[in-house]
C-alpha cells in the first residue's frame, strides 16, 4: 500500500479579500480577525455574493480523490481497511456472512479529539455508516458464505479518519465503498481439523478450495452521499468543519446508483427544512452521485493499470 | 461493533499457521539473508513528508518499508488538565495503532509504554521554555506496523514538531538494532523483531551529536553494545540528513 | 387501498396515546408518554450551572442521557441521544439562560416500535412541564413504507421489522396565533410543514419519502391537537388544585 496520494492535493486555502461589501477591511489580518470574531457575519457576506470563503460556489463539493481505500474530500481524509476472518454463521442465517463496521477518530485527526476519550461524533457516524452500508444492499451477505452452516466470512471494516475537516460521513462512506471494490478474497480450503485456512500457506493447494469462484465481492446499487448545510435560504454542499460549526443545520442525503433513497438524515438544527429545500438537497446529491461514480471508476481502473 | 446486535461471533484468521522457519543463526550461518534482502547494516529507504494533516498545527508522514506512521502536533495550546502554573511548556505524547496495523486484528494496542518513551525521546530536544503555561500535544498513529515502529514514530514526530514551528535544538533521529545470535541487524522488520535475542534503540540529535534516549532489552555483550551504538549513531546521522532534506523541500515548495 | 394490520388499525390510524406530566417529584419537569405498548419516561433537570465541559457563555446547553430498558448503552443509543439533543436544541430558546445546562433523562419503559418518536414527544412534554422556554413544540411520528409501496403510520415493533423502510419525522406543532395568517408562512408554506428532524432507515424511492412526509404531516396535526388538549387540561386541573 502506498500513501502518496495523501499529499497530491493539498488544499490551497484562499485568503481572498472579502467581496466589495466590506471594502474597508483592507489587510488580510483584519479579514482574519473579522472571520474569527464574527464568523456568521463573515459567511453571510460571502453568501450574499453566492461564493464561499474557499472560492467555491454554494453547490460545489471540494476536490475529491480516491486511491485504493484512501478517500479525500477537500482535506478530510479517510482510510478504510477490511480484514476477513472466518466465523460460524448463526443458526437463523446459515448461508450468510457478516460485516462489522467501525469508525475511528484517532487524536491525530482533529484538535478537538483527545486520547483516552473517544470523539463524541464517532459512534454516531459508525452507526450511520453501518445502517447505510447494510441497508443499501450493496453487498449480498450470501456471497460471504463459505460452507453452509459451518463457515462464513466476517468482514471487519475499519475506517480511520486521518484528517477531519467536515463531511466526515461522506468521506467515510466513499472510502468504505472503495475498500470493498478493491477487496480480494484469499483462496481458502477446509483443513483436517475443520478449520478454514489459506490454501497456499498450508500446502493444501491440491485440495479443492471452498471459494474458487468467490474472489471478488459483487457490488450492486452502491450508495453515495452528500452532506449539505442549510442557512436561511442558502444550501451549501459539502461543508468544511468551519461551516458545519457556524451553521448548525446539516442534511445528509444518501442515494444509491439507481437513485433510490437510502437515507435522509437531518438531526435537528435551527433551520426547518421545507419540501423545496429537501428537493434541492436531493437534486444536488443526484449530481454528486454521478461525479463520485466517475471518480470511483477512475480510481479503480487507475489502480489496475499500475 | 457487531453488525447484528446481541451476537458477537467468535472469529479467527485463516492464516493461523505462522510460517515455520528453520531455526536461524547457527554459528556458521553467515550467509543468511534478511527477509527483505537487505545487508545486515543497511537501513530501509526512508520516505518522509510534512503537512499530511491540515487540521493539525504540524504533521508528518513516514514510511520505511511497510512501517507507516502519521504524527500530528497540536499547540502550543491551553493545558487541558488543570495543572499548576509552570514556567516551561509541557509536552504530551500518545501513540496508537490502527486495528489493521498488525497481522492479527486489534493486537497493536499493547504498546502503552511507547507514549512515555516518545515523550522522553523528544523532551530533551524541545525548548520547553519558549511556550510557558501551555501544552504541545504530539499524537502518533501507526497505520501499518512493519517493525522498528517506535524509532520511526520518534523520527516522524520530530519532523511534525518542526512543521508546527516548535523550537527545538535539533531534529531527533532514531534507529534500532536487533541482536540475532552473533549478528547485529539494523532497522529490523517485524519478523526479525520476533526472533531477536536483544534489541537496542538509540535516539539522538545528529548535528549536536547528543543522545536523547538509549534503551536496551535482552542479552548483550559489551563489545556488541559498542558496535551497536556506533551503528545507530552513523545511521541516525544519515537519517537526520534525509529528514532535513524533507524539511527543506517543504519550505521551498511553500515559498513558490 | 385496504391494508391488514395485526391490531386492526387503518393505515393512518395511530395507536392510543397517553401522556401525563409532573409524575416525578425530584425532577424539575417530567412526563410519561405512551403510544400503544411503547412507553417512555422523560425527566428534566435544570437549567443548572453549566459544567466545565458544556460551558457556553452565549447559549444554554442541552444534554440528553438515554437509559435503555435493559443493558448498557451502545451505538444506537448514542445516535438517539445525539438526535434528541439536536432536536430539542432546535425547539428551545437557548439564549434566555446562557451558561447553563439542562439535562434530559429518557428512560425506556417498553419498546414496541416508534421508540425514538415517542421519546421525542415525551422529552418535549417534560420540557414544557419544567417550564423551559421553547419556540414551539416538536411532534414526532414514524412512517413505514411496505414493499408494495403503501405507507402505514405509527408501526408496532413487529410491523417495523416487516417493512422495507421507515422514516422518523419531527415537525413543529401547528401554531395558533393572533398574528395574521401570512406572517406564519415561510415561502408560502405554513411553519408546521418544515421538518425539524428526519431519520430514515432502509431503501425507498424519493417519491415514497415525499409521500411519507405528506402522511406524517397530516398525522402530526392530530398529534399536536392531542398535545394541546393535554396541556390545557392539566393546566386547568392544577389551577383548580391551587
Amino acid at each position: 500500500m502506498c500513501f502518496f496520494p495523501l499529499f497530491r492535493s493539498k488544499e490551497n486555502r484562499l485568503t481572498m479579500g472579502l467581496p466589495n461589501a466590506s471594502g474597508d477591511l483592507s489587510t488580510e489580518v483584519e479579514v482574519d480577525a473579522f472571520r474569527r470574531l464574527f464568523p456568521l457575519r463573515f459567511y453571510e457576506k460571502h453568501l450574499l455574493e453566492s461564493i464561499r470563503p474557499d472560492a467555491r460556489p454554494l453547490g460545489r463539493a471540494r476536490e475529491t480523490t480516491i486511491a485504493l481505500a484512501l478517500a479525500k474530500i477537500g482535506s478530510t481524509t479517510m482510510l478504510a481497511a477490511i480484514k476477513m476472518e472466518v466465523m460460524t454463521p448463526s443458526l437463523e442465517t446459515p448461508d450468510e456472512g457478516c460485516i462489522a463496521i467501525d469508525f475511528h477518530m484517532p487524536p491525530i485527526c482533529s484538535p478537538i479529539v483527545r486520547p483516552g476519550r473517544p470523539a463524541e461524533g464517532a459512534p454516531v457516524v459508525a452507526k450511520q455508516l453501518s445502517d447505510t452500508i447494510l441497508s443499501s444492499g450493496m453487498i449480498n451477505l450470501k456471497e460471504l458464505s463459505l460452507v453452509s452452516g459451518k463457515a462464513a466470512w466476517m468482514a471487519y471494516l475499519d475506517i480511520y479518519c486521518l484528517d477531519a475537516d467536515g463531511a466526515l460521513f461522506d468521506t467515510a462512506l466513499l472510502s468504505a465503498v472503495a475498500a470493498f471494490s478493491h477487496l480480494e478474497i484469499p483462496v481458502v480450503s477446509l483443513n483436517d481439523d475443520g478449520k478454514i485456512v489459506l490454501s497456499e500457506e498450508q500446502g493444501l493447494s491440491d485440495r479443492e478450495p471452498v471459494n474458487k469462484e468467490k474472489r471478488k465481492i459483487n457490488l450492486s446499487s452502491v450508495p453515495f452521499s452528500l452532506t449539505c448545510v442549510l442557512h436561511k435560504n442558502y444550501i451549501l454542499a459539502d461543508p468544511t468543519a468551519e461551516e458545519e460549526s457556524i451553521m448548525d443545520t446539516i442534511v445528509t442525503v444518501v442515494l444509491d446508483s439507481s437513485s433510490q433513497l437510502v437515507s435522509l438524515h437531518k438531526p435537528g438544527g435551527t433551520v426547518l427544512a421545507y419540501t423545496s429545500a429537501i428537493q434541492d438537497c436531493i437534486a444536488l446529491t443526484r449530481q454528486r452521485v454521478k461525479e463520485l461514480q466517475k471518480i470511483l471508476e477512475e480510481g479503480i481502473s487507475g489502480m489496475e493499470v499500475d | 461493533m457487531a453488525a447484528k446486535p446481541g451476537s458477537a461471533p467468535v472469529t479467527y484468521s485463516p492464516n493461523l499457521g505462522q510460517k515455520t522457519r528453520p531455526p536461524i543463526f547457527k554459528d556458521n550461518d553467515l550467509d543468511w539473508v534478511r527477509p527483505d534482502g537487505r545487508g545486515f547494516h543497511q537501513c530501509r529507504p526512508a520516505f518522509f513528508r510534512t503537512g499530511a494533516v491540515n487540521s493539525a498545527s504540524g504533521s508528518a508522514y513516514a514510511e520505511l518499508g511497510s512501517t507507516k506512521v502519521i504524527v500530528s502536533v497540536f499547540g502550543p495550546r491551553e493545558s487541558k488538565k488543570a495543572m499548576m502554573y509552570s514556567d516551561t511548556g509541557r509536552l504530551n505524547c500518545n501513540v496508537s495503532y490502527t486495528t489493521f496495523a498488525t497481522p492479527v486484528r486489534g493486537q497493536g494496542s499493547d504498546h502503552k509504554e511507547f507514549s512515555s518513551m516518545l515523550l522522553k525521546a523528544l523532551e530533551g530536544a524541545i525548548m520547553l521554555e519558549t511556550f510557558p503555561k501551555t501544552t504541545v500535544d504530539v499524537f502518533a498513529l501507526v497505520l501499518e506496523s512493519g517493525g522498528s515502529d517506535l524509532p520511526v514514530v520518534i523520527s516522524c514526530a520530530s519532523l511534525a514538531l518542526a512543521d508546527a514551528g516548535i523550537m527545538m535544538y535539533d531534529l531527533v533521529a532514531a534507529v534500532s538494532v536487533s541482536c540475532l545470535g552473533k549478528n547485529l541487524v539494523i532497522d529490523p522488520v517485524l519478523e526479525e523483531e520476533s526472533y531477536q535475542d536483544g534489541s537496542l534503540m538509540l535516539t539522538c540529535m545528529p548535528s549536536r551529536y547528543e543522545v536523547t534516549q538509549l534503551t536496551f532489552t535482552g542479552e548483550w555483550s559489551t563489545p556488541d553494545i559498542n558496535e551497536a551504538m556506533q551503528l545507530c549513531l552513523d545511521a541516525c546521522s544519515k537519517l537526520g540528513k534525509v529528514m532535513r532534506t524533507c524539511l527543506k523541500e517543504a519550505a521551498s515548495a511553500s515559498q513558490e | 387501498m385496504e391494508v391488514d394490520r395485526e391490531d386492526g388499525r387503518s393505515q393512518n390510524q395511530l395507536r392510543p396515546l397517553a401522556c401525563s406530566r409532573n409524575i416525578l417529584h425530584r425532577a424539575h419537569g417530567s412526563a410519561s408518554w405512551s403510544q400503544g405498548d411503547t412507553k417512555v419516561l422523560a425527566a428534566v433537570y435544570g437549567p443548572k450551572a453549566g459544567t466545565k465541559k458544556n460551558e457556553n457563555p452565549e447559549k444554554a446547553c442541552i444534554e440528553v442521557i438515554w437509559k435503555p430498558k435493559t443493558g448498557q448503552i451502545g451505538k444506537p443509543e448514542k445516535e438517539y441521544e445525539m438526535i434528541l439533543k439536536r432536536t430539542l436544541e432546535s425547539i428551545c430558546i437557548l439564549t434566555v439562560n446562557p451558561n447553563t445546562t439542562t439535562s434530559i433523562i429518557v428512560q425506556v419503559v417498553n419498546d414496541d416500535g416508534a421508540l425514538l418518536p415517542s421519546a421525542i414527544n415525551a422529552a418535549c412534554m417534560a420540557l414544557v412541564d419544567a417550564g423551559i422556554p421553547m419556540k414551539h413544540l416538536a411532534v414526532a411520528i414514524c412512517c413505514c413504507v411496505a414493499k408494495s409501496g403503501y405507507v402505514i403510520l405509527d408501526p408496532t415493533k413487529l410491523e417495523e421489522q416487516k417493512m422495507k423502510a421507515f422514516a422518523y419525522l419531527v415537525f413543529p406543532n401547528s401554531v395558533r396565533s393572533v398574528l395574521p395568517e401570512g406572517s406564519l408562512r415561510v415561502e408560502g408554506e405554513p411553519i408546521e410543514n418544515g421538518i425539524i428532524t428526519s431519520v430514515t432507515h432502509g431503501i425507498m424511492s424519493v417519491d415514497d419519502y415525499f409521500y411519507c412526509l405528506e402522511r406524517g404531516r397530516a398525522a402530526s396535526v392530530k398529534l399536536s391537537d392531542f398535545l394541546r388538549r393535554n396541556l390545557q387540561q392539566q393546566s386547568t386541573d392544577s389551577s383548580k388544585a391551587g
